[in-house]
């Protein structure tokens, strides 16, 4: 399941953690966050950053020589 | 998880600022040009000066007052924190609460918006908002 969870703190500082998002599509998922809270001041990726989405690909196998 | 950020507030939304003050129990005072604080503010030019704001906020029980004030495409709160004045107790270090219950609401505003689903808790140093589709 994919989740944006914030975490804002009673001293006003927004924490965003991205879960369940693979590659970079968590970024722009939570670009629209940033932009209407403020200044980001921290960014740290996580192991599944790194990680691409699987694509499909088919393969054909040649049967007439 | 894939990344984590964290974010340093900027008040942009005057609409979501008016109902934070009401979720806290603040009475937002729209075009109020001067805010109550230790001095006074008859020498002051400068529009940042403590006194002079675009509009004010009150909070109950206390002698001074917030003021709000457009400073390019966002507003700053101008606050005088001496504890006479009673706002630090009521609106945190920084202003921390008000910005937490201002973040909330334009947060919730947006993601809704967008089509989430927003579940909100309180967590033991703030307050946590799911999102989810």
């Amino acid at each position: 399941m994919k989740e944006i969870v914030l975490d804002i703190s009673n001293d006003g500082e927004v924490r965003i953690e991205t879960r369940g998002f693979k590659g970079k599509a968590c970024l722009k998922e939570a670009q629209f966050l940033k932009d209407l809270l403020g200044k980001q001041t921290f960014q740290q990726l996580t192991p599944a950053y790194y990680v691409s989405q699987k694509q499909e690909t088919k393969k054909y196998l040649n049967l007439c020589g | 998880m894939s990344h984590i950020s964290k974010i340093e507030v900027e008040i942009h939304s005057l609409e979501d600022l008016k109902q934070a003050c009401k979720e806290l129990g603040f009475q937002f005072c729209e075009n109020q040009k001067t805010h109550k604080w230790y001095g006074t503010n008859k020498e002051s030019e400068n529009e940042t000066e403590f006194g002079k704001c675009d509009h004010a906020i009150k909070v109950p029980k206390c002698k001074y007052e917030i003021g709000v004030v457009k400073q390019g495409n966002h507003f700053s709160l101008l606050w005088d924190s001496y504890y006479t004045g009673g706002l630090e107790k009521r609106i945190g270090k920084d202003a921390g609460i008000l910005k937490q219950a201002y973040s909330v609401q334009r947060i919730k505003r947006e993601a809704r918006i967008k089509g989430y689903r927003v579940v909100q808790k309180r967590v033991t140093n703030g307050i946590r908002l799911v999102l989810s589709f």
